[in-house]
């Protein structure tokens, strides 16, 4: 197996590992980064999304081959310490979330989203997050959240 | 609860020791330096039980820093306890909820509080740590007294303190002083009436919503341990099979490899996740194969086998309801109305698939898990190996939900198993596709209904039979004087069991599609129908209310848009739910739900608002598209990529009112607000297309 080298949340770490693993597997167990969950294994569901270069990218289905000389953001590395983003902010100031399982990659998934469009109608953030599943249902509440960091972008 | 329930009880309170076997000097690490208090109270009369329980405790720990830790069987799984148990603790402690600690579902160290089903924890659970809170406050109080000469009802807690007006002050913390208290009596510990509620009923924001959304909250699936092993279980091709052979010879040479046999299970333990699946592949198994029955006549088989209701079956849910006679109401009535009614298995789907790790040491065992039911887990894992309860310790933690998916010990028992002679602990994960093959599911069920009303639209007569699926929701909520309801357990082809609300979903959508169909052939409208044959105050509001926001009556249905309603009374939740969708040939969009809602005084606004948005989405995936499908020999569509669930683009626009009856007491509210939805899209559907649709779900009636 080959050394991969690879940057997750700007720390950079070399990994033994086969290159077709999942990123998802590469974070969970080498990086114990244990935000990004596993819940359907074939990229269905959002709960695994992380930021590759900059784009969402499912990482159950994301070969760590495919990371390349890219850096890997996930959910632990978007808050500083003291402050959490304005995305995390967003999200509970509106509860959008019940048992919480889905949140880190929903929450992911909305930065690339405002990243593409700052200023989504609900259309657009329905259309654009309809690749992540949240299983309670707060749908209604994070389309809230996403308008808010949005609005709150806009204003900054 | 009446508000004064604490009034007429008389508490015990007591300085708990742990024993010193090895799972409690374990768990008890997890509490600080302090004191443990052990209370127990008997139950008010005309609460609302399944077991009986006369006699409930209730765990507080004082610790040095002056937190109270409040103790609980039951888990968070989304509903939100942490929070409001957080609250309820606070408002009778008289101190800031930042100084309520909780820890939930460790077997070593709390008491047990029955399973997190059924609604129970605001009925059952919150009452209790009330009457334990506001008897530890009256505690503190009596040792205030005591220490100070003073009258103890001149005194009161206030943020965690007593103050003496020559300025001494004392909190709970000092109760830790007191070396000799050993049991006290503490009766008539005034609970705080909800019209002085200070903490409870407030919206207050998720305690553990800040490591919510860092991705810091660590779930069942989250946990690893230094030096643990991983478990695979080598599963069947089909759905019921049975063992006959296999060949392991090639697994069993690769080093740190061991197989676990025994009777139908198969699996490896191995030293990583890879190695385990690379093992568990070189493995040859020859199953048998027991055939599940056709599909196609699922329904008939289900009436075919099933048994005439256990009217004995009394408790929460009785199998058969009677009043007056039926048979006469039915042939003397003016109309009559015949239907059947079916639904289809579904899965729980929990986004999380379950996890466990497992570690023995000698006989003892500790089960790191995310089940919904920490003590029946723990009782079925030891009744497995022939342990006593107590030398298995079941540690939950938070759970990616479970919906009523989690109550059985499945993963759980599986790591034990694997991990039995292993010497160190092993960690096995279900995956999604376990999730759908290994789980129970909810039930399916025929549901077939006869009425018999008059020509102003007054119903009489009611002969509801239900095959297969459950009784909960069996009483229809209308004033109807001839009532025969009855459940007829069955054999199911698929393992089936709990599922939020239980066989509400199924029974509220038969009935409510029938009472809509007598409206239509009534030419009434189905508010007004539905509100001649209702007495109940609380449920005419929920729907009058509801009624009005919507618009009821002022929009009219057709070119492909329609409205539709329907209502349901089920485990003290009074709900009202309004849909309006537009059709285009088979595709169903929901533009607009709103929703009233009514489960007596509410603990917190903005995780109830949650749990009823919540729940009518996952209605509309039950009611609409999610199917279980299974051929003669297994599950066909066991993935996410094959099974619809519900998601951004199926969800409308809701509103919901919540109406809070502070005189009443607090129903739990995860379960029934998901009954109404299924029947008010039929209704919606019906007003939309003219189509009546008399199966769960929906949709596939639109493909053919």
């Amino acid at each position: 197996m080959p050394d991969l080298k690879l940057t997750v949340n700007g720390i950079e770490a070399t990994v033994l590992a086969d290159p077709s693993t999942s990123l998802l597997s590469v974070l969970r167990k080498h990086f114990h980064l244990t935000g990004a969950k596993y819940a359907c294994g074939e990229g269905q569901c959002g709960a695994c999304t992380v930021m590759v270069g900059g784009e969402a990218v499912r990482s159950c289905v994301f070969p760590i081959h495919n990371v390349g000389q890219k850096y890997v953001e996930t959910i632990e590395g978007l808050a500083n310490s003291a402050h959490l983003h304005p995305i995390q902010q967003a999200f509970l100031d509106a509860s959008a979330f019940q048992c919480g399982f889905c949140t880190p990659g929903m929450i992911m998934a909305s930065v690339a989203l405002l990243d593409r469009n700052p200023a989504p109608s609900v259309e657009e953030i329905r259309a654009g997050l309809a690749g992540n599943v949240c299983r309670c249902g707060t749908y209604s509440r994070i389309v809230k959240a996403v308008q808010s960091a949005a609005k709150a972008g806009r204003n900054a | 609860m009446p508000e004064e329930a604490g009034g007429g009880y008389e508490h015990q309170l007591q300085r708990l020791e742990f024993g010193d076997d090895i799972t409690r000097r374990e768990a008890a690490k997890r509490l600080q330096a302090g004191i443990l208090f052990l209370f127990t109270v008997r139950i008010g009369e005309g609460q609302e039980t399944t077991n009986p329980m006369p006699l409930l405790s209730s765990r507080l720990h004082v610790g040095e820093d002056g937190a109270i830790t409040v103790l609980t069987g039951k888990i968070e799984c989304g509903q939100g306890i942490r929070t409001t148990l957080t609250q309820a603790a606070a408002e009778e402690l008289h101190i800031a909820p930042a100084r309520v600690r909780l820890i939930i579902g460790d077997t070593a160290l709390v008491p047990d509080d029955g399973g997190t089903w059924g609604s129970l924890t605001t009925p059952q659970t919150v009452p209790v740590i009330r009457q334990a809170c506001a008897s530890l406050r009256e505690y503190l109080c009596r040792y205030a007294a005591q220490q100070w000469k003073m009258d103890a009802g001149e005194i009161h807690v206030s943020n965690g303190r007593i103050r003496h007006t020559d300025g001494r002050t004392l909190s709970y913390r000092n109760l830790i002083d007191n070396k000799a208290f050993g049991a006290a009596s503490i009766a008539g510990a005034r609970l705080m009436p909800a019209s002085e509620w200070a903490v409870c009923g407030t919206p207050m924001p998720a305690v553990h919503g800040p490591a919510i959304v860092r991705g810091a909250l660590k779930y069942s699936s989250d946990l690893q341990f230094d030096g643990m092993l991983h478990g695979y279980v080598i599963r069947p091709p089909n759905y019921r099979c049975r063992l006959l052979s296999y060949d392991a010879s090639k697994a069993a040479r690769i080093p740190g490899v061991k197989i676990v046999r025994q009777d139908d299970f198969l699996g490896v333990v191995a030293p990583n996740e890879q190695a385990a699946a690379a093992a568990a592949h070189t493995i040859e198994a020859h199953w048998s194969n027991e055939q599940l029955g056709n599909p196609d006549t699922l329904f008939s088989d289900l009436k075919r086998n099933s048994k005439p209701p256990d009217a004995k079956a009394g408790g929460r849910y009785p199998a058969l309801i009677e009043a007056g006679s039926v048979d006469q109401g039915i042939s003397r009535a003016a109309h009559r109305h015949k239907a059947s009614y079916q639904i289809w298995y579904i899965a729980h789907v929990p986004l999380e698939a379950r996890a466990a790790i497992a570690e023995w040491r000698g006989d003892w065992l500790t089960v790191h898990c995310g089940t919904q039911a920490p003590f029946p887990v723990r009782d079925e894992i030891a009744k497995a190996f022939q342990l006593p309860p107590e030398h298995v310790r079941v540690v939950v933690s938070d759970t990616g939900s479970g919906y009523g998916g989690k109550h059985n010990s499945e993963c759980e028992l599986e790591a034990a198993r694997l991990a039995r002679n292993a010497g160190k602990p092993v960690r096995l994960a279900w995956s999604r596709e376990d999730e759908f093959e290994r789980s129970y599911c909810r039930p399916a069920a025929l549901m077939e209904v006869e009425s018999g009303f008059d020509s102003e639209g007054k119903v009489h007569a009611w002969d509801f039979h239900n095959y297969n699926g459950g009784a909960a929701s069996l009483t229809p909520p209308y004033r109807i004087g001839n009532v025969r309801a009855a459940y007829h357990a069955s054999i199911s082809p698929l393992r089936q069991g709990s599922y939020r609300s239980l066989a509400a979903v199924g029974n509220t959508f038969a009935r409510e599609s029938h009472m809509d169909e007598i409206a239509a052939e009534l030419k009434l409208d189905p508010l007004e129908f539905r509100l001649r044959n209702i007495e109940e105050r609380r449920l005419r509001t929920v729907l009058e209310r509801a009624a009005e926001r919507f618009g009821w009556g002022r929009v009219r249905s057709g070119n492909g848009v329609g409205y539709g309603l329907a209502c349901n009374l089920e485990k003290g939740g009074h709900l009202a739910l309004l849909t309006e969708l537009e059709m285009d040939g088979a595709q169903v969009r929901l533009r607009r739900m709103v929703a009233a809602f009514d489960a007596g005084a509410i603990l917190n606004p903005d995780i109830l608002s949650n749990q009823v948005e919540g729940a009518i989405v996952q209605g509309i995936g039950g009611a609409l598209f999610e199917q279980l499908k299974f051929d003669s020999n297994r599950i066909t569509n066991g993935r996410l990529s094959e099974y619809r669930v519900p998601r951004f683009t199926d969800t409308p626009e809701i509103d919901v009112i919540l109406v809070d009856r502070r005189d009443m007491p607090s129903a739990g509210a995860g379960e029934s607000p998901i009954t109404a939805t299924a029947p008010s899209i039929a209704s919606a559907i019906y007003a939309a297309s003219g189509k009546r649709i008399r199966q769960l779900p929906m949709l596939p009636a639109f493909e053919n």
